[in-house]
């Protein structure tokens, strides 16, 4: 048996970790720092244009090995396990959430309110944008003020986006440019976007991914990546409540057991595989899961719902110039008390709906050369948008990740199992928030001759987190605001899984801004071990 | 397209291929001209070529499994070029797809029809998206973000 020892051990490798151990190693940098990621690490940049081909021609996965095959789940989960986790793959996007999100329950009497104040994260979110290097334009609206300028301009709007812009603003709806963390310009030794439309797969690195942040941090001696290193249980000091080992297995040594050894442990695994460990974790003082005398880890698993719409209207759009910009509203992020609740984003891209080429044409006759070419260009004389509101809604406790024992890894552990379920009162608002929308894309159709093709609804919680929801109440909640675990003094939980509710824009900006956080708070602590 | 300063392989007998240059004359734009539809046609044999049975395809929230590539299409593909009538015609292409019972072009090639497959490879290709806007838009190549802020320059003629 192996023991690796430190004065931090974090588990997990994605974005929560990477920004943890880089804000770690500068507060702190003669602490000692293990990382444990159960995927490999893909440090390949060089060979992301040919990955991004194969992925275009054939639909390969631009991420040649960034999952494990048995260490699967059911439910809305990323299949990803790999060193960068989900963000190798994200699209960048760095909204921000709103004050809103932090005081349900103050405001509009809704679920819960956060334990910490939006003029403090608001601080944090200045410093995830610089980390992660984010190009953006100022909301025009006061409530979204923020104290330092984004640190590169916007992605420059693309001629169909300005096109869009001049549309949806006709509604009277203010649009920009979605702040991303793309770069604009050279940044953090990366290079700038050259628009190669495929961020999934940055062939250049102008879009940020955590193996970059990685890299770097290896070249400091005190910090240690195990990747390919499942951690199995966490196991308390005797007769303690002390974290005291991240038990282990090497993915290709699996006879071989791995004990990581540390006075502080961070669990930074995402909102499936933290809240999994944690349950996997039990013992008889903790026979329901480390960190879960309130039965709540794993429970209020959020994300927001969404509804999108195709909309054709006169305007020359090009499909293909940028596809994976948007444009944003959050003119809608704000409702007054007493009005209906619905909260929303609101997102347009260009699009090419109803202007793809088919093969037969409405009266089913098959179309060969010229005449599919001409029915083609006959149908894109007009342009299309795609609009989608991100929503927000609110878990029930019932919303929960469990684990399912009809299904084993190799090590025959039973592996995670997610089923998301609404509050009562999201759900007895459903049928005006459908109507909301409903008549939102009617509104912007009725300019430039527009017509609304379909709207289709989500069929699953996008942005997903939770599981160990923050509060300052232990029987309600299993961290507190720093992501100290409730139950256990030296065993804190990052990232996602924090989240008491998703909000109603993409998370993983909220992800890093209360990681940073989190990461002042533990490097207290090292200082006190 | 991505492929094309290789060269063909020998995934394609002589007949076969032959059958195929055909073909492309068939299905694809006019405009191409004989050296357009040689050049796709080419292109196609080498997407055959590098096919991957067996590699990892695309995976999104939600997927238990990922899946792999399906076994390479060359053998069908050959298979149902040797059977294309001659002399080949639009109509006999139409009723070779409308036998096959094919309704629409999938997003890539799926490996069941080379006729489809060839209008999908080509079709769904960046290259034909300009040709359908007459614009320069490119959009499966790294291009810069300088000028995107107007429209694609417009494709010299004939298109």
């Amino acid at each position: 048996m192996a023991v690796l020892e430190s004065d931090i051990c974090i588990i997990g490798g994605g974005i929560s970790a990477a920004m943890l151990a880089q804000k770690l190693l500068e507060l702190r940098p003669s602490a000692s720092i293990n990382v444990v990621e159960a995927g490999r690490r893909l440090f390949d940049l060089e060979h992301r244009m040919r990955y991004r081909r194969r992925s275009l021609i054939y639909g390969e996965n631009a991420w040649p090995g960034d999952f494990i095959e048995d260490q699967k789940a059911a439910g809305v989960i990323s299949r990803t396990m790999a060193v960068g986790g989900s963000a190798l793959h994200w699209g960048g996007t760095c909204n921000r959430f709103s004050e809103e999100d932090l005081r349900l329950k103050s405001k509009y009497g809704l679920y819960v309110d956060w334990p910490i104040e939006w003029k403090e994260l608001e601080h944090f979110y200045c410093e995830a944008e610089r980390r992660l290097g984010v190009s953006g334009e100022p909301s025009p609206l006061p409530e979204d003020w923020r104290s330092e300028p984004y640190p590169m301009s916007a992605m420059v709007l693309t001629h169909n986006l300005i096109e869009l812009k001049k549309w949806g603003e006709k509604t009277g709806i203010p649009f920009w440019s979605t702040p991303q963390a793309k770069n604009t310009r050279p940044y953090d030794g990366r290079a700038q976007c050259i628009r190669c439309n495929t961020c999934a797969i940055c062939p250049t690195g102008a879009r940020y991914s955590p193996d970059f942040t990685y890299k770097q941090l290896l070249t400091h001696k005190n910090v240690q990546l195990y990747d390919r290193t499942l951690v199995r249980q966490l196991v308390l000091d005797r007769n303690k409540t002390r974290v005291a080992v991240a038990r282990a297995v090497h993915r290709d040594r699996p006879e071989e057991t791995i004990e990581f050894r540390a006075p502080l442990f961070v669990v930074a695994a995402g909102y499936t595989w933290s809240s999994h460990l944690l349950l996997l974790s039990r013992n008889t003082d903790f026979p329901n899961g480390l960190a879960n005398r309130s039965g709540l880890v794993g429970r209020y698993m959020c994300g927001h719902a969404f509804t999108t719409a195709q909309i054709e209207l006169d305007a020359k759009i090009y499909p293909g110039m940028n596809e994976t910009h948007a444009l944003i509203s959050r003119q809608f992020f704000r409702c007054k008390p007493g009005d209906p609740y619905i909260r929303h984003d609101l997102r347009i891209w260009e699009s090419a709906a109803g202007r793809e080429p088919r093969l037969r044409n409405k009266d089913g006759e098959i179309l060969l050369g010229d005449d599919l070419l001409g029915d083609w260009r006959k149908r894109s004389q007009r342009g299309a948008a795609r609009v989608r509101g991100y929503y927000d809604v609110h878990p029930d406790r019932d919303s929960a990740l469990t684990l399912d024992e009809s299904t084993r890894n190799k090590w025959g552990d039973p592996l995670p199992k997610i089923e998301h379920k609404l509050d009562a009162a999201t759900l007895s608002r459903q049928a005006g928030t459908r109507q909301h929308f409903h008549d939102l894309f009617e509104r912007l159709a009725k300019n430039d001759n527009g017509k609304v093709l379909n709207i289709s609804e989500g069929n699953y919680l996008d942005h997903p987190a939770g599981g160990c929801r923050m509060g300052n109440d232990p029987t309600a909640s299993v961290c507190d605001s720093f992501g100290r675990t409730h139950d256990h003094e030296n065993l804190f939980v990052v990232g996602s899984p924090t989240l008491p509710n998703a909000g109603c824009t993409n998370g993983t900006l909220t992800f890093v801004a209360l990681t940073l956080r989190s990461a002042e708070k533990i490097a207290a602590e090292v200082r006190k071990a | 397209m991505f492929l094309r300063a290789r060269a063909p392989g020998e995934i394609f007998s002589a007949g076969e291929l032959a059958a195929l240059e055909g073909l492309a004359l068939i299905v694809l734009p006019s405009s191409l001209g004989s050296g357009g539809s040689k050049n796709v046609a080419d292109e196609f044999s080498m997407y055959v070529r590098d096919y991957r049975a067996g590699a990892d395809t695309e995976h999104g929230y939600g997927v238990t499994r990922v899946a792999p590539k399906p076994q390479s299409p060359a053998r069908r593909y050959a298979e149902q070029l040797r059977a294309l009538p001659s002399p080949l015609t639009p109509a006999g292409v139409q009723q070779a797809l409308a036998q096959a019972g094919v309704k629409e072009l999938p997003r890539l090639p799926d490996g069941k029809n080379v006729i489809v497959d060839l209008m999908t490879f080509y079709f769904r290709s960046g290259e034909a998206n300009d040709l359908c806007y007459r614009a320069a838009i490119e959009r499966n190549k790294c291009r810069g973000l300088a000028g995107s802020d107007h429209p694609p320059a417009a494709l010299q003629e004939p298109f």
